[in-house]
């Protein structure tokens, strides 16, 4: 009894050394928490908010700034231009996505058959044009398509054609051509990764019920990109909808190549921000374009969870 | 315990980098009041012009306490947004900045610029050039001073010229049409002169025959493409392009555009004189084959210049240090900093550059040893006044191009169509923005 109560006061007297461990732990936590915590605040929380906070101003040259509510966002809504680059970074998303991906799971897959020579020399150098600057890359393209003085006349030239890549219908494929062979690269890192990292035993496995390389691949090593797949085509869609840096560039160097200043979101909102100075009409087409953008990603998300679970 | 504190001590942090912040930018404002040029003060200007730095020594050697720093803050464009955004946070605002001609109006009109009458300015105006002025004076304000300036002018290339059996550059836009086709029989990559939706260019067309189809009045904008001189300069340049006698296959200022003139396909440019600077380094082949000549008139004997380019310095309002940065802008724009500039290739519309002898009689083996600045001399006094940029031109000009894109490129439609369209989008615009379009 006197026992009892001897541990009952040394309880009171001092907490004990599990709840003192809790309450650290906690604190630890919040330590290693806090320098992402604050940069995703400052970089993401607070500029988000702050076009929110813009997107219900209007600007205009004449009478500055004033609050009109919800008006930027109906007068978005009944946009040709924006709705047409919509629509444009749409169908670019539907076709040059899987193209891209296939090709990166190809080379992915080529790569870990372990039958390739060269393999550590191929993985680099499909990986190096994501390394070029997207500016220094759009500016070769350009030279390379050109028709006048580019790669393209020569092949114009010997096979008697005269397709010109940088013209309204192909400006886009050209375009698609320069993308898929920056980014291709990044996403074969990301497959072969997921690849490299399947555990030894279902190759074991797999040999000892007799399977054939097609049905390896088939059964062991398509399943385990799946996750993966389901990653790089986020990023892709979500790459593809940001699409600035070619179309921007391009009406520089070539001409007649179709390309408003309203080509895609990003560089309508661009236009809209910086030589038109509607910037609170900038900043809702900025907002409607990432919750477009969110909600496809979250439905490619929820889709490459479902088959995972299949 | 620990969390709250933890908290606490974020938001103490974010709330003393907040203070700092905001304290900075109020000491900015409060630091001088402009008015003591005892005190050593230090302008800063913002430009992308490179002569302007070589004023700064003899300016600070006359005004001891006068620090200038001259900072290119980008060209045109870019740096017109930097401004706004400088503005518009109230912070970083330069004591003088650059302006192409047809942006001074966009800041002059809702009082984003000092109106310089206060200092004097009014009586510069017969020092340069009518056409200059014209473009930095709104209502009863002058609002910059001319710094440099771009008579639109001929460039041709004897020797192409010469290859198609003519031996005088043309006069007139008659005789220019008629030498198109000359030109364009040599070959069919030979070409008279480029256009790839260029405003500039037609512009320039517009202004020299005597168009005038903007009209401004404070906020009051009128925009007209009908009027008969209009007209004519548009009928024309669509009759060039619709017998192929101007090639539209590359852009202006693009790589393919400089191979062209260098291998003497190209036989003329209808372009700013500050294109002097420039095409020695574009056509380098091509060195001796170039002069300069005035633009073909409309009637023979006729001297109508127009403008193409060009910049002056203005004071944004909320400069910190108006005083000061007044006194070297009138130094390099038209006191001794003039003369400094020109020897650096700056070229001015300053009536008494324009007149001296030693000045014009400067030759260039790359022009034949032409004295060109003749040329553009007289080109400079020969612009007609009158003209008159909108406000929102930037914007205008950017959006021209998404206009006449299309035309360009399929060939459906026409000059007329595209400007008709260029008004409905640009009245939409202005009255959007505040302004009263053709109302």
């Amino acid at each position: 009894m006197s026992l009892q109560s001897t541990s009952v006061d040394a309880e009171l007297a001092a907490p004990t050394p599990r709840r003192r461990n809790k309450v650290k732990r906690k604190q630890t936590g919040w330590l290693f928490l806090a320098p992402f915590a604050l940069l995703f605040t400052f970089v993401l929380i607070v500029p988000i908010s702050y076009s929110a906070y813009l997107s219900v101003f209007k600007n205009a040259l004449v009478g500055g700034t004033s609050f009109v509510g919800f008006d930027n966002y109906v007068k978005l809504m009944a946009d040709d231009n924006f709705w047409d680059a919509v629509r444009r970074v749409l169908l670019f998303t539907a076709v040059q996505v899987p193209i891209m991906l296939l090709s990166a799971a190809l080379i992915a897959l080529a790569l870990d058959s372990r039958r390739l020579r060269g393999t550590n020399f191929a993985r680099i150098s499909v990986f190096l044009p994501y390394a070029v600057p997207a500016i220094v890359s759009t500016l070769i393209w350009g030279f390379m398509l050109g028709v006048r003085y580019g790669l393209f006349k020569s092949f114009n030239e010997g096979l008697g054609t005269s397709i010109d890549p940088f013209t309204p219908p192909l400006t886009l494929v050209s375009i698609g051509v320069m993308i898929t062979w920056a980014f291709t690269g990044y996403n074969v890192l990301i497959f072969y990764s997921a690849l490299k990292a399947i555990p030894h035993d279902l190759y074991e496995a797999a040999s000892i019920d007799g399977a054939k390389q097609r049905q390896i691949i088939r059964f062991v090593k398509l399943p385990a990109l799946r996750g993966s797949i389901t990653i790089t085509v986020i990023f892709s869609i979500i790459g593809t909808f940001q699409m600035f840096n070619e179309p921007q560039i391009l009406p520089a160097i070539v001409s007649n190549s179709g390309i408003t200043t309203h080509y895609t979101p990003n560089m309508y909102a661009y236009q809209l921000a910086f030589t038109g100075s509607e910037h609170g009409y900038a900043a809702a087409l900025a907002l409607v374009m990432a919750l477009i953008t969110v909600v496809l990603a979250y439905a490619v998300q929820l889709w490459g969870m479902r088959r995972a679970l299949d | 315990m620990y969390k709250r504190s933890f908290v606490a001590g974020a938001l103490s942090i974010a709330l003393v980098a907040a203070a700092t912040a905001c304290s900075s930018s109020a000491s900015d404002k409060a630091a001088t009041p402009g008015a003591n040029s005892d005190q050593p003060v230090t302008i800063t200007v913002w430009g992308w012009d490179g002569t302007v730095e070589a004023a700064v020594p003899g300016f600070e050697k006359t005004h001891p306490n006068i620090k200038v720093d001259v900072v290119n803050a980008g060209s045109s464009f870019d740096e017109y947004q930097a401004l706004d955004n400088a503005i518009q946070a109230g912070s970083g605002v330069p004591d003088l900045a650059m302006f192409e001609y047809f942006s001074v109006s966009y800041f002059a009109i809702p009082g984003k610029l000092t109106d310089l009458s206060k200092f004097g300015a009014k009586d510069f105006e017969s020092d340069y050039v009518p056409g200059a002025w014209n473009n930095v004076v709104l209502g009863d304000g002058v609002y910059a001073l001319p710094s440099d300036y771009g008579p639109a002018v001929m460039f041709y290339n004897m020797d192409t010229f010469a290859k198609a059996g003519i031996d005088s550059p043309p006069k007139t836009w008659e005789e220019y049409y008629q030498d198109a086709k000359a030109i364009h029989a040599l070959g069919s990559d030979y070409y008279i002169m480029n256009d790839n939706a260029d405003i500039f260019l037609l512009q320039s067309l517009i202004w020299q025959s005597g168009g005038r189809p903007f009209k401004v009045d404070g906020y009051d904008v009128n925009i007209d493409f009908s009027q008969p001189y209009t007209k004519r300069a548009v009928d024309y340049w669509q009759r060039m392009l619709d017998e192929g006698l101007v090639t539209t296959s590359f852009a202006a200022w693009s790589d393919d555009w400089n191979r062209t003139l260098n291998n003497g396909t190209l036989a003329t440019q209808l372009i700013g004189g500050w294109f002097t600077s420039t095409l020695p380094e574009r056509a380098p082949e091509q060195k001796g084959n170039f002069r300069v000549a005035p633009l073909p008139q409309w009637k023979d004997g006729q001297n109508v210049g127009a403008e193409n380019g060009g910049s002056a310095f203005g004071i944004p309002k909320d400069a910190p240090h108006p005083d000061a940065a007044y006194q070297f802008l009138e130094y390099f724009t038209h006191g001794d900093g003039v003369q400094t500039r020109v020897d650096q290739g700056a070229f001015v519309p300053n009536v008494a550059v324009l007149n001296d002898p030693a000045f014009l009689s400067h030759t260039d083996a790359y022009f034949g040893d032409q004295e060109y600045r003749k040329v553009l001399a007289e080109a400079s006094k020969d612009v007609a006044t009158g003209w008159q940029y909108p406000p929102f031109f930037e914007w205008a000009r950017s959006v021209y191009g998404d206009i006449a894109i299309p035309y360009y490129t399929t060939g459906k439609g026409s000059l007329e169509g595209i400007l008709d369209e260029w008004k409905k989008q640009m009245t939409a615009y202005g009255n959007d923005q505040g302004f009263t379009v053709n109302k």
